[in-house]
Formats: C-alpha cells, structure tokens, sequence
C-alpha cells in the first residue's frame, strides 16, 4: 500500500470520513468493472461497488495496514458482487431490463447496442446479443464470476481462487465448465458448434 | 488415436494445459478434436470484447458519503490481569442480575412509564427507515431527539456522566452514582421507543449506555473500578456514539432554521 492510501486510512481512523475519497478515486472503477462483470449490468454494478465500499469502510478499523487495500476491496467486491446476483436470482419479483428489437419502457425492454466494428459485426448482431446475454445468465454465479475474470479480466487462476476462497483447482474447474456450458449455449448462433 | 477431452482442450486455448506442445501435434492429426478445438476459441472470442461502461464518481460518492460514519482506530485489545478475571466474572454476574432486577423494576414502574407513554405513542405513528448497520458508530442520520426533546436531554445528561466517568481515575462520587441510577429507568423507556420506531441503530447505543449505567450505578467503591469499567465497557467508544447521535440533532435544527 503506498503513502497516500496509508495517509488517508489515518485520516477516516481519526474521524474523517472525506479522506475515503482518496481510496474511492483510485480503486472504484476497478471494483466497478469487476463488479459488472459478475452482475452483468451496469445498476447492479455500481450497487455491489458501493456496497463492497461501504463494507470496506466499516472494516477499516481492522485492516492489517501491510495489506494490498486493492486486493482487499477486490475480494470484498466479488462477494459481494455474487452475493448480489445470488439474490437477484433468489428474488422472484426482480425484473430486470429485457433485451428486444424496440426498446420500451412499459414493458422494460432494452436494445443492446451494437459496438463491435470489423468483421465480428455479422456475427455479433442482435440475436448474438440475446444468446451472449441468455447463455452468461445460465451460469452459477460462481462459473460467471470465475470466467469472466479468469478471460476478461485476465486474472490469474490463484488470485480468482483466493477472492472467492476456493482452492485453486476448484476456481479453474469452474472457468472449465463455464466455457463448456457457454459452447454449447452458443451451438445455434454458430451454425453448430460441436 | 486417444482424443483429449473438452477440458484438456479447453486448458489448451486458455494456456493453462501443461502439456501444449502434444495437444497441438494432435490438433493438426485429428480434424474432430481440432474442431472442439476450434469451436472453444470461437466462444472466447465472442465473449472477450465486452466493453464496461464508466461509473459515475462523483454520483457514487455522494451516496457512498451519505453512509459513512466517524471511524475511531480498533482499541488494542488490553492484557487482561489474571487475578482480575474472578472478580470481573462476579462484576458481570452481578450486573447481570442487576440489569435482570431493573428490567422488572421498569415493569412495575408503570406510574414513571405513563407519564412517558404519550412520547412513546407519538413516537410510534411515525414510521422512519431503519438505516442501520452494524459496525462502527450509529449509521443513523435520523436526529434522535426529533421527536421527543426529553430524549435529547437524556443524551446530554449521559454525555456528561460519560464524559465525567472517562476523566475520573478513582471511584465515582455518590452524586455521579445516583445520576447513573436515575437514568437507567429513563434510559430503558428510549431504548424501548427507539426499537419500536425501528431505529435500531439508535437502540444499540442506548442498550450500550444501559449496560454502562448498570455497571455504574453497582461498582464497589475501589481505586480503580471506574479504570476498569471504561476498559471493559468501552466508554470512549460509547460516548463517540451518542455524540454523533446529539450531532445528527444539531444538523435537524440547522436545517430548520
């Protein structure tokens, strides 16, 4: 942890709540960017991050200061990130944005932009869209959180497994059967993937 | 030929395998597994450039700030002497029994309890959120005295006690002692409208001062009870508490004003 972090951890242990401003600078859009994607959106992102901060803030008093703050928030945040998606998942009467042609607010439905320029575009159109966000949605939380860092976030296996306090093998058995999992969903959209 | 399964494949495309160089001679031999093969990086690359979209800093700090209470530095945890640890366990004891008598002493008040049950029925019919978390401090915002100005006088009077036990190296006077005693009743009655009204971060504090005051208005008189007392009941920590709750006041009439 560097002078300014340690600095501004004195500063809230002494009462002031601003100086968390310094680490919330630094460390937000990170946590965020892992936060959306375990949860998958861009609300129940900025939720999990606010609250892994929030958490983070309440345990400060007994943070070890020869700690990494980064790695700590981290691992706060992707438990709280799949502890989020646990619950939405749980909670019958949570209605997400649908994804559709035409966007409309009755019937909360959303387009997905289309941001992938090159020849991915054919491929990569609506209907992509849809599948992408069908076949992550049908992973375990675990799966998901353990793909998507392990592939879009390049972690490395052992920091994914110590984040999500499973063994290693266990973490890399996870992104296996996600990408699995992830294959087969994506067998039509690919004219049929073996 | 032995064909390797989704998984070794699956290790192969993400360099985890650790047998890479085999693999790929089987790739090129072998067109079925070559096309799993293929099929795995296929689903990578579609899931591998999903952008994320920025937050809004200044917006999540705001609401983030909203929640934060005033930290204080985790107490080192003191050596507790051995010899002392049979007379704590009998000062607990003691004002477990203690605390166990008030409770129903507080029951049978009814004549004190009435005079305070029209505060405690207004309190009721206002239905706050309950914004509490369990940490450290009050996370509450809600101005404790609002509703009751009795209520903000009681957390003055215990401030002062507090304030009096946290300078006092010897034991407390007999008028500090009767104070404690005379607040515990009053005390129980907020704690009680406090929990009703669903603020229970509030209720916390005022169980804590509970405690304390039980604990006062029972110590032996002894040279260093009162050093005692406010290490093993965390006055320091309790006072901070109930300032914020006479800060969060203070801001209501401000805003009044």
């Amino acid at each position: 942890m560097n002078k300014a972090e340690a600095d501004a951890i004195e500063q809230i242990l002494a009462g002031n709540r601003d100086a968390y401003r310094v680490l919330m600078d630094r460390h937000f859009c990170a946590v965020h960017r892992i936060a959306f994607r375990i949860t998958g959106n861009q609300a129940d992102a900025e939720e999990a991050a606010q609250e892994a901060f929030l958490r983070a803030y309440n345990k400060l008093p007994g943070f070890r200061r020869d700690a990494s703050f980064s790695t700590w928030i981290t691992r706060i945040a992707m438990n709280t990130a799949i502890n989020l998606v646990e619950r939405r998942n749980r909670d019958l009467s949570q209605h997400g944005p649908r994804i559709a042609d035409n966007p409309s607010a009755t019937d909360q439905t959303v387009q997905m932009a289309d941001v992938y320029p090159g020849p991915e575009r054919q491929l990569l159109d609506r209907e992509a869209a849809t599948l992408r966000a069908e076949a992550l949605a049908a992973l375990t939380p675990m799966e998901r959180t353990a793909f998507t860092l392990r592939h879009m976030e390049d972690l490395p296996i052992a920091e994914i497994a110590a984040a999500l306090n499973v063994p290693a093998n266990s973490a890399k058995q996870a992104v296996f059967r996600a990408i699995g999992k992830l294959r087969r969903s994506l067998a039509p959209l690919a004219g049929g993937l073996q | 030929m032995t064909h390797f399964s989704e998984e070794d494949l699956i290790a192969y495309q993400l360099h985890e395998s650790s047998d890479e160089a085999a693999i790929e001679r089987h790739l090129d031999e072998c067109s079925d597994c070559a096309a799993v093969s293929d099929s795995i990086a296929e689903t990578l690359r579609i899931f591998s450039s999903e952008p994320v979209p920025q937050p809004d800093l200044d917006r999540n700090w705001q609401r983030l700030r909203g929640n934060l209470s005033v930290l204080t530095p985790e107490p080192r945890r003191a050596r507790f002497p051995r010899f002392l640890l049979w007379p704590a366990a009998g000062l607990a004891a003691a004002a477990l029994l203690v605390f166990a008598f008030v409770n129903i002493h507080v029951t049978r008040g009814g004549d004190r309890i009435a005079d305070l049950l029209p505060a405690i029925h207004r309190i009721e019919r206002i239905n706050h959120p309950n914004t509490a978390i369990n940490g450290h401090g009050p996370l509450t915002t809600e101005p404790a005295g609002a509703t009751d100005p009795g209520m903000a006088n009681h957390l003055d009077a215990a401030e002062r006690l507090l304030t009096e036990v946290n300078h006092t190296s010897g034991p407390l006077d007999p008028a500090d002692r009767a104070q404690a005693r005379q607040l515990l009743l009053s005390n129980a009655v907020y704690t009680r409208a406090a929990r009703e009204r669903g603020n229970l971060a509030q209720a916390a504090v005022l169980d804590d001062l509970g405690r304390v005051l039980t604990t006062l208005d029972n110590e032996s008189p002894s040279p260093h009870k009162t050093l005692q007392v406010r290490l093993e009941m965390n006055t320091s920590g309790l006072l901070l508490d109930i300032r914020i709750l006479r800060q969060n006041d203070n801001r209501q009439n401000e805003n009044l004003q």
